[in-house]
């Protein structure tokens, strides 16, 4: 094993503190600038003077952001916080494990299959930052609007194309596998269906036009879809005089779709003869002009009729219109010559993410999920973009596109965590991981788990998952957390209690009531995650059996994980654990789960010290 | 011109070498979401950035904001600030100056100089990240393209006189009430909310004809957590329409009104009453009706930037719809500078900015980048 | 209420009047109710419901209701109103319609012959003129001329010189 060094960089927050002493109290080395066999130093890697990185180049080296950690207190409270913080760091670097020196180049090519806006933008980026893409398109024209999108913006985009885009027309996507830096895609093309590698994919179909069901009843031959309107002068040649639109009433309209209607409505008014009635639940004007439209429509004469659930109710053979004006609380009937149904842009999901046991659920792959925006997946490396995704047209596409190419260039560039190591002797093949890793890292390929290149984020979930202890993101294996748990749990005073902190929510807001001192308990042990996915059931068990009396997990709200599930599996595992304490007739208080956010630091301050209340009472 | 030696520009060493050691071929002014977004996006592209930032602290507006989920994320976006703070201070190619006010610009080739002075104002009220260094003196700086994410102002709800607020005791802003949650409850025993929308917005008589498009997302997750931290509180929702948030919104609203009281008018006044602000509005049968709350929340809108004039001089654009900025050849805007924008959308609108950004300095010939002591 | 059988142009009728220009952009947001003082008074009086009538296209039904007489021009809902609906002088222009039309109330149709016949809503006599004598006033003559031309009911007399007031 080898003996760490701590190499001490000058950090705001650690005034006080003396280097020669602490490094004693936690048994290691002190730098004094000779050969270095592995290291803890006490900042976060960036901010390491560039000669000190050169020095640690191809040895174990734990970064440790000690100021995060500490918080206030006297200068012996600190003190025996950071000899605890520094021995969990030195247990963890004595393990030694170092990335893999060598992984596998992520393909650089970028597969963009679709139509539209959004794929001609995305096509666009990638190949100005220097990616090969190929795109299949689904006609044969670049050039080509999807639903809803401004042809002229769309044809000039398409006017000036950078060299580097290969085009495919008529080319579909039809199956695809793997994950960031190593897809393989099936196309299938008027030559035949061909299979392909590419680094990253980004779909992006083009948007069709969907009316909104009509009200059940209603004659069959009054009702159309919005477009069937055009030209407005339409009206005046069938001879309408009462024209119905329905937005947003038989299923939910968007804002983009109650401006269509708005617009549509206000050129139909126009026409002489004509008297349009606008029926609808909500008026939505958050899109560009919508309150512009509104009100313009509402001067050019159109009726407003709100609808209340249920209506408008039918009479007259489903001829007329049945509602409850909502100022005069009296019925109103309108018997329309015409009803236009309003129109939402969307693409159907593609059947091969569909039934696919390769690929998640919709709901897993692309949930509604504050940190999964900009075309992103929770697959890295796989873009959702345009009208599949909901996004209106117009500049959100563009800017849905530019922030989906940046992340592939970002991932595929090096941006990615090492390749999770894997262990092909205890491996069982049993293929938890490939089915619990979120971003679908591992590739199960002639018998081997194969992870893909450029996708791990080092969630560590197949860590926390895998019955074998077989595979892991480099530094992050079970032994290596468990070996410096134990170096840090000898080092800290009773009662000692370990806060498992995902690097999401609970690290950052820890960070900062430490950076703006407050005192946590001498024995709290911190262990910084990148997400609380990494905590499994052994852990905590192992952790308690280690002396720990507490274990507390803290992770991000529902719905918020980087990694989809990484905080529900945590939270399960800490159900698990209390259920084991409690089977064992122990105190199954000892271990909790938190779900918290960054910005919530008093939330995670009020747990640790109910915590620390809870095992006082337990004495 | 070219000389690249370190210069004494600012008033410490450090500041010297972190702005002529790297280039910083775009300038971006504001540090709040969008702009912090932006230098993010330009890093993963390559491109290196300045981020000036005339407040003392980076995070903008929304690093005020309160997380706004009860045990599920309520997709606000308040903790993506925390998020872009951190990648931030994870990439070395980014820099950033606070307490900086850029007051000139000068055309130069197809990028600008750019004049910056220090701004006195208060000191920093979260403890300073290694990001945010104020800026020292008087400084130039070349770039090739700006971005403009200067966020947006909230309006004045004094200008809606008659809704009491600065008037009448416990009205106050949805915005402050956001701040009196993120310390962590409801003020005093508030119990009976009310909440009142479009405080400045689609208001042709303010000449505010637009929707402020975030109100109605932000004042309902409010309400529902003031309801979740004071379980007995009975929330009223005085609103014209409520706007969509996609199909995860539609699931929570529908929860929403089966909990609130939602009522399809706007109070015409809010005056002192016995107990509380007294709200008068108009009752379900037409008739004026006044109703005692404990809190009155006005969801005020949002406005073009304050800076909004004098940038468009400076960078001569032309002014945009409702008095949002545009861009214009080497200037971008990001963020709610350019429009009401919600968090993620700001973030999302900094990726096109900076995309547009990179384009120019290809397409423009921007010169090489420079900063130079005034 | 059938809307085919409701007039879609009475809107653009009253918002060719003047003052009658904004009825069309109210929205229902109600703030005018809210702070009307004749509503919180008389239980039917509610001006946006009137506003509603009259964009159905329900013009009997505006014109001939009394409730549209009650309004005492406070402006207090044009303080208020986003849409700058200008309510007051909204019903400025619907009362002059149904005046028009013959719905003038039966007080205001009595006060109109009153100004005809006098140019006062009071009759002036010899026994008030006596009274302003003993006073030491200047007596007072009727000269209904003037209304009778402001009412219709003769042509616009040219009005002498200095005869102001």
């Amino acid at each position: 094993m080898p003996r760490p060094t701590l190499c001490w960089v000058a950090a705001p927050g650690l005034e006080g503190l003396e280097p020669p002493a602490l490094a004693m109290a936690a048994g290691l080395d002190l730098d004094q600038g000779g050969a270095l066999e592995a290291a803890v130093v006490t900042v976060p890697e960036v901010q390491a003077p560039d000669k000190l990185r050169a020095r640690l180049l191809g040895r174990p080296v734990q970064w440790l952001d000690l100021a995060a950690e500490l918080g206030g207190g006297g200068e012996g409270h600190r003190g025996q916080r950071a000899a605890a913080a520094l021995s969990r760091a030195a247990g963890r670097a004595s393990l030694g494990t170092l990335p893999p020196l060598y992984s596998p180049q992520p393909n650089q090519r970028v597969l963009v299959a679709g139509q539209g806006l959004a794929a001609l933008a995305a096509a666009r980026q990638a190949a100005l930052l220097g990616h090969p893409v190929l795109w299949a398109l689904s006609g044969d024209d670049p050039a080509a609007a999807g639903a809803g999108e401004d042809a002229s913006q769309v044809a000039g985009l398409a006017a000036g194309l950078p060299e580097g885009i290969e085009l495919a027309p008529q080319t579909e996507l039809t199956n695809l596998t793997g994950a960031g830096g190593s897809f393989t895609a099936w196309l299938k093309g008027p030559q035949g269906t061909a299979r392909q590698r590419f680094g990253a994919v980004a779909l992006a179909p083009g948007g069709a036009y969907r009316a909104e069901p009509a009200p059940p009843g209603l004659a069959p031959d009054l009702s159309r879809p919005l477009s069937a309107c055009q030209p407005a002068s339409l009206a005046s040649a069938q001879g309408w005089r009462q024209v119905a639109i329905l937005a947003g009433v038989g299923q939910p309209a968007t804002a983009q779709g109650f401006a269509r209607a708005l617009a549509t409505a206000y050129a139909l008014q126009a026409q002489p003869g004509v008297q349009v009635t606008l029926l609808f639940r909500e008026a939505l004007v958050a899109a560009p002009q919508g309150e512009r439209l509104y009100r313009q429509a509402r001067q050019a004469g159109v009726l407003m009729a709100r609808l209340g659930d249920g209506e408008p109710r039918l009479a007259d053979q489903g001829r007329t219109l049945v509602w409850q004006d909502q100022v005069l609380a009296e019925d109103l009937e309108l018997a329309p010559d015409v009803v236009f149904l309003c129109e939402e842009t969307g693409a159907p999901w593609p059947g091969f993410l569909d039934n696919n046991l390769l690929w998640p659920a919709r709901s897993r792959l692309l949930p509604e999920h504050a940190r999964l925006d900009g075309g992103r997946t929770a697959r890295a490396g796989f873009y959702v973009l345009g009208a599949l995704r909901g996004t209106p047209a117009g500049e959100d596409r563009l800017a849905e596109a530019a922030a989906a190419v940046h992340d592939l260039h970002d991932l595929l560039g090096g941006g990615a965590a090492p390749l999770p190591a894997v262990r092909t002797l205890t491996c069982a093949r049993c293929l938890t991981c490939v089915r619990v890793c979120p971003h679908g890292v591992p590739e199960h390929v002639e018998d081997h788990i194969q992870p893909a290149p450029a996708a791990c984020l080092a969630c560590g979930i197949c860590a926390a998952e895998c019955p074998a202890h077989a595979i892991a993101p480099p530094g992050w294996s079970t032994a290596e957390l468990m070996e410096g748990l134990a170096c840090g749990l000898a080092a800290a005073p009773a009662p000692a209690m370990v806060l498992m902190a995902c690097g999401q929510s609970a690290m950052p807001a820890f960070a900062e009531l430490s950076r703006s001192g407050h005192v946590w308990p001498a024995g709290l042990l911190v262990l910084p995650l990148k997400c609380a996915g990494r905590v499994g059931l052994e852990l905590i068990l192992r952790v308690l059996s280690l002396g720990a009396e507490g274990v507390l997990v803290a992770g991000c709200h529902e719905g918020m994980c980087r990694s989809v599930t990484g905080n529900l599996r945590a939270r399960l595992a800490t159900g698990q654990a209390a259920g084991t304490l409690s089977d064992l007739g122990l105190g199954p208080e000892a271990v909790s789960f938190l779900h918290m956010a960054n910005n919530q630091p008093q939330a995670l301050a009020k747990a640790v010290e109910a915590m620390y209340a809870r095992l006082g009472a337990v004495e | 011109m070219h000389n690249r030696g370190p210069r004494r520009v600012g008033g410490c060493l450090e500041e010297i070498i972190f702005l002529s050691a790297l280039d910083k071929p775009v300038l971006i002014i504001g540090g709040g979401v969008a702009g912090l977004a932006a230098a993010l996006e330009l890093d993963r592209r390559g491109l290196a950035s300045l981020v000036v930032e005339k407040g003392p602290n980076l995070g903008g507006q929304a690093r005020g904001f309160c997380c706004k989920a009860l045990e599920v994320c309520a997709r606000c976006g308040a903790c993506r600030v925390g998020d872009l703070l951190q990648q931030a201070a994870q990439r070395p190619a980014l820099g950033a100056l606070t307490q900086a006010l850029a007051v000139a610009a000068q055309r130069q080739g197809a990028g600008w100089e750019v004049t910056l002075i220090p701004q006195e104002g208060p000191k920093p009220t979260s403890p300073a990240l290694a990001l945010e260094r104020p800026l020292g003196e008087r400084l130039l700086v070349q770039t090739g393209a700006v971005i403009l994410a200067v966020g947006h102002q909230v309006f004045d709800a004094r200008k809606k006189s008659r809704l009491g607020y600065g008037r009448v005791p416990g009205v106050m802003t949805a915005g402050e009430l956001e701040e009196t949650l993120a310390k962590g409850g409801l003020p005093g025993q508030a119990r009976r909310l009310a909440f009142v929308q479009c405080v400045g917005s689609r208001d042709q008589a303010l000449g505010r004809l637009y929707c402020s498009r975030v109100c109605c997302g932000f004042a309902l997750r409010l309400a529902r957590l003031a309801r979740y931290l004071e379980p007995g509180s009975e929330v009223t929702f005085f609103h014209m329409d409520v706007q969509d948030y996609g199909q995860a919104w539609r699931a929570e609203l529908a929860e929403m009104r089966a909990g609130m009281r939602f009522i399809r008018a706007i109070p015409g006044e809010v005056r002192p009453g016995a107990g509380g602000p007294l709200a008068v509005f108009a009752g379900p049968d037409g008739q004026p009706q006044e109703e005692e709350f404990d809190l009155v929340v006005l969801a005020t809108g949002l406005e073009p930037p304050v800076a909004a004039p004098a940038l468009s001089e400076m960078f001569g654009l032309t002014p945009g719809a409702e008095g949002f900025l545009t861009g214009g050849q080497g200037v971008l805007v990001a963020g709610s500078a350019g429009g009401p924008r919600s968090i993620a959308e700001s973030i999302e609108s900094a990726a096109q900015a900076a995309a547009s950004a990179a384009e120019h300095l290809v397409s423009g010939q921007a010169p090489s980048p420079e900063v130079a002591h005034a | 209420m059938r809307l085919n059988d409701c007039d879609p142009s009475f809107k653009h009728e009253i918002a060719r009047q003047p003052g009658g220009e904004g009825i069309k952009t109210c929205f229902a947001c109600a703030a005018c109710t809210a702070r009307c003082p004749v509503g919180s008074l008389k239980p039917e009086y509610d001006p946006r419901r009137l506003l509603r009538l009259a964009i159905l296209g329900r013009r009997e039904e505006v014109l001939s209701s009394p409730l549209i007489w009650l309004c005492c021009s406070c402006q207090n809902c044009s303080e208020v109103c986003p849409q700058d609906v200008r309510c007051t002088d909204v019903l400025t222009a619907i009362k002059n319609l149904a005046a028009a039309a013959g719905y003038a109330p039966p007080s205001g149709q009595a006060m109109a012959r009153q100004l005809a016949a006098h140019g006062r809503l009071l009759e002036v006599g010899e026994f008030e003129n006596d009274k302003r004598a003993e006073l030491g006033l200047p007596p007072v003559s009727e000269q209904p001329g003037d209304y009778q031309a402001l009412l219709g009911l003769k042509p616009e007399a040219p009005r002498p010189a200095g005869e102001g007031a």
